[in-house]
């Protein structure tokens, strides 16, 4: 049997509290009787020495492992065998000398003090046992507490975001769930202080009342709004709690945050929509009511007090009797059925009722909505609705049935085709003269049956046009062909027009059509002929303007042609009369005067009739002219000719006028070198320019000579083509100047006239625009 | 160049009558000396030009005027007087358009084509006559020309 080691010894023994009680003392007795045996079985070698010291062994092991009293009983035991097998006299348990005696006696000592020592040990090994129990015990419960905490701990890592700052504020944890809300790393976080998310949204007084709440020591609550890295905000519900140190002063500060970022923008929008809502019922004078099933209260809103004239009551709840008071006492019963069924079925409907207008006694319309709500287990726990005052819209409605019935009256007499059609384009009513026409009945008319009585071809142009009017609200007339009972197609001129409500909306459009069909044969037929009568004017226009070419280019060459011979006989007349002159009698060098007279004669002559020709080809060319420029022009290139005569211009101030200043200035060249030519014979010569203002507003120019004047029998004459009332040896001239000055006058619209006396010089008056051309 | 026998006036007219005249007038102004003729446009462009019968004569041996009818044969005055203008070694010399045109248009193109001058031939002698004298005066005698080098 080999001794176990002691700490399997210990393992073994400490589940069950060491050995059984009587395991011991068995063990006790057993350890020695098998020393005795083996001490016996050893004889051979140690004779008769008892050597009661072997026995020292099993009481040893009996009171370490048992305790004292098996220790003892060991040593009972074993002096029992020493003097029963080991002292002479052996298989008895006397003994018969002392020694032997002696022995026995120290064996009983020597085991008493083992096994009180022995016995102590165990006691002691047994305590430490114990104390080694409790503290597993105690250990395993801490591990189980530790792992509780652990698990709280990161349930609530999940849920919560967690800081700790110290006790002056600067952060020295931040659990996970902060880093991601607040977008900053760990790094960046640790050491700073809770500015860095400060989002500017709370005043100063907040955060000092919350600093002051916590560092009294107390636990603060609230909502903060948080910015975080990027800019943007964030809510939380803070819970911020302080931990003391030993001096009782909070030592840090522990907060515990929940995102409730969601949550606050819910409630702003909520807000907001809560807001629109009483806007837009308020905008639209809709009130709203709420019936509690539950609670069996009923709450109005301001626009339902305002709806039924009656004082808003402190919080909006009403007694029934406020609307079933105020409903016509013959409509009650059937809305009150209609409110029933609501509440049984749980489906809302519009329904229309009148009251009676508290404030005014006025009898009101009202147009109402309800609906119902349900709680969670769908059970109807409340009825909302809408009441609106529509008597304004019903009594438009009726004085447009009035007004439309009026029209149907009136539509059946006439002789015109007449419709009514609603908003939206679809007639509803045909007058008597339509289907009188068509041939058509109601059935095939309605709404949009009007189609099949048009022309095929034109009824796209109709439709967009209607479609176009339709949508625009506008009025319009259009001209197409409808279709009689017998097949033919008469034209109609056709004239649609709207009727507005109060609010300018479109309800109602009326439309007539009036047959023009023979007119409209005499418009094709004016129209026809007016087609034709352009292209012959245009013909005859073209015609003109080639003869006016031709003429134009005819004068061109004859002004230019003509000229060249007369140059010849002008010219070698005078080589004649040059070279030869002195040869010739004075009759043959007169004749050759003549004949170069003749010739400049005719180069005038040209010259005039060219000018006149061209005046009624050229076209007007209309601006402001300014008369007092052109005389004095005019006036200075004749005055260059003056020379050795006394001539003096007296020129008054001419208004200007609206004309060709090319031509104008034509007609006072003419006039004005006629003035200067019949005065040649004078001594002295007196031209005067002047304009007056004729009754009406005209403006009548003159001039004025103390010429030769002429006799006014003849005045008739003056203004003719070649016509002259002087001789042309007494003043020469080839008599077209006035005609031309009579041309260019009428062309402006104006007269021209003159005013002499024989030998008593002669005045021109001229007027310009007094037909004012459209 | 300024030789003694320079011709000072090339006269571009071919209406003999209207040149006989006008031939008549220049020797009554004293300026009948030094004129050559030309009977329509392309004799008068050949001879500027120093074309055709008149090739080897030097072109910038150019008259002192050129008195030039509008209506000729061949090619036309207008188009004379436009080459006449548009040639830089030409394009100096003094050209009077003397014709008996007095259409607006005539005029306007004319001077547009850079005329110096536009005489309408009066249909009596003497004032033609001194027409031509006073032309002469001013462009021969008064007006001072360019001395261009060879």
């Amino acid at each position: 049997m080999s001794v176990v080691s002691s700490s399997r010894v210990e393992d073994a023994a400490i589940p069950s509290r060491g050995l059984a009680g009587w395991v011991r003392y068995a063990l006790a007795v057993g350890l020695v009787l098998l020393t005795l045996r083996v001490r016996l079985s050893m004889s051979p070698v140690l004779a008769d020495n008892p050597t009661l010291v072997i026995f020292t062994v099993p009481i040893i092991l009996s009171a370490y492992l048992g305790g004292f009293w098996p220790g003892v009983t060991a040593t009972i035991t074993s002096l029992a065998a020493s003097a029963f097998f080991l002292l002479p006299p052996y298989v008895s348990l006397k003994v018969d000398a002392v020694s032997s005696l002696w022995q026995l006696v120290i064996v009983a000592v020597a085991g008493l003090a083992i096994s009180g020592i022995c016995g102590w040990l165990h006691a002691s090994r047994r305590q430490a046992e114990e104390v080694i129990h409790r503290l597993r015990a105690k250990e395993d419960e801490l591990k189980e507490a530790l792992k509780a905490a652990d698990e709280l701990r990161t349930a609530l890592d999940d849920h919560a975001i967690v800081a700790v700052t110290d006790a002056r504020g600067k952060i020295t944890f931040v659990n996970d769930k902060f880093c991601t809300i607040s977008k900053y790393s760990r790094e960046e976080l640790i050491g700073k202080d809770h500015r860095i998310i400060n989002s500017g949204h709370h005043p100063k007084a907040f955060i000092a009342d919350l600093w002051a709440t916590i560092s009294s020591g107390r636990q603060w609550n609230g909502e903060i709004k948080n910015r975080a890295k990027d800019g943007t905000f964030y809510w939380v519900a803070t819970t911020i709690v302080p931990f003391f140190g030993e001096d009782g002063k909070p030592r840090q500060y522990i907060a515990i945050r929940a995102d409730i970022t969601e949550r606050k923008i819910a409630e702003e929008a909520l807000i907001q929509s809560d807001q629109r809502m009483r806007l837009a019922t308020e905008a639209t004078a809709v009130g709203i009511w709420e019936w509690s099933l539950v609670a069996g209260t009923i709450r109005w809103d301001a626009q339902m007090f305002k709806i039924y004239g009656v004082a808003p009551t402190a919080d909006g709840i009403v007694p029934y009797s406020m609307w079933s008071d105020a409903v016509l006492p013959e409509e009650l019963k059937e809305q009150e059925a209609r409110l029933q069924a609501t509440v049984r079925s749980g489906v809302g409907g519009a329904r229309d009722f009148r009251i009676i207008r508290a404030s005014d006694q006025e009898c009101r319309h009202i147009h109402a909505v309800e609906t119902v709500r349900r709680n969670a287990k769908n059970e109807i726990e409340w009825v909302v609705g809408t009441n609106r005052d529509v008597t304004e819209r019903k009594r438009i409605e009726a004085a447009l049935q009035d007004s439309e019935r009026q029209f149907r009256t009136m539509a059946d007499s006439i002789p015109q085709l007449a419709w009514i059609a609603r908003a939206d384009g679809h007639i509803f009513w045909y007058n008597r003269r339509w289907y009188e026409y068509t041939g058509t009945t109601p059935e095939q008319m309605e709404g949009w049956g009007w189609k099949s009585v048009h022309d095929p071809e034109i009824l796209p142009t109709v439709v967009e046009a209607w479609g176009r009017a339709l949508r625009e609200g506008a009025s319009f007339e259009m001209e197409f062909p409808l279709r009689a009972a017998d097949g033919r197609f008469r034209v109609f001129l056709t004239r649609v027009e709207p009727v507005r409500d109060d609010d300018g909306r479109v309800v109602r459009w009326f439309g007539t059509n009036t047959d023009v069909d023979a007119l409209k044969e005499a418009e094709d037929k004016v129209q026809r002929l007016n087609t034709e009568l352009e292209k012959r004017v245009a013909e005859r226009t073209a015609q003109l303007e080639a003869a006016n070419g031709e003429l134009e280019a005819f004068s061109y060459s004859v002004s230019h042609d003509l000229r060249a011979p007369l140059r010849a006989v002008d010219g070698f007349a005078q080589a004649v009369f040059e070279d030869y002159g002195p040869l010739l009698p004075e009759e043959g060098r007169g004749y050759l005067k003549v004949i170069r007279s003749g010739a400049q004669q005719m180069g005038c002559l040209i010259d005039d009739l060219l000018a006149f020709s061209r005046l009624s080809r050229a076209s007007l060319k209309r601006g402001t002219v300014d008369m007092n420029y052109l005389v004095r022009d005019v006036v200075a290139s004749l005055d260059v000719l003056s020379m050795a005569r006394r001539v003096d211009f007296d020129i008054g101030d001419l208004p200007p006028c609206q004309g060709d200043a090319a031509l104008l200035r034509q007609v006072w060249q003419n006039l004005l070198s006629n003035a200067f030519k019949y005065t040649g014979r004078r001594e002295r010569a007196v031209i005067e320019v002047g304009a007056t203002r004729a009754e009406g507003g005209g403006v009548v120019y003159h001039v004025r000579d103390n010429g030769a004047g002429f006799d006014m029998r003849y005045a008739d004459k003056l203004f003719g083509v070649f016509q002259r009332l002087h001789r042309v040896e007494d003043y020469e001239g080839t008599g077209v100047g006035l005609a031309i000055v009579q041309r260019i006058v009428h062309r402006h619209g104006g007269r021209v006239w003159a005013e002499a006396a024989l030998d008593r010089g002669a005045t021109f008056f001229f007027t310009l625009n007094d037909i004012v051309s459209p | 160049m300024n030789h003694p026998d320079a011709i000072e006036i090339l006269l571009v007219e071919d209406n003999p009558n209207d040149l006989q005249l006008t031939l008549r007038a220049l020797k009554k102004a004293r300026l009948g000396n030094h004129i050559q003729v030309a009977r329509d446009g392309a004799e008068a462009l050949d001879y500027l030009f120093a074309e055709g019968e008149f090739a080897g004569r030097d072109i910038l041996d150019t008259p002192k005027i050129v008195l030039l009818d509008l209506k000729l044969p061949k090619i036309d005055g207008i188009e004379v007087l436009r080459r006449i203008k548009a040639d830089a070694r030409t394009r100096h010399i003094p050209v009077v358009v003397l014709t008996s045109s007095k259409e607006q248009r005539d005029v306007v193109e004319s001077y547009r084509l850079g005329v110096n001058s536009y005489i309408v031939k009066p249909v009596d002698f003497e004032g033609f006559s001194d027409a031509i004298r006073d032309l002469g005066m001013y462009w021969l005698v008064l007006n001072q020309a360019p001395r261009l080098e060879g």
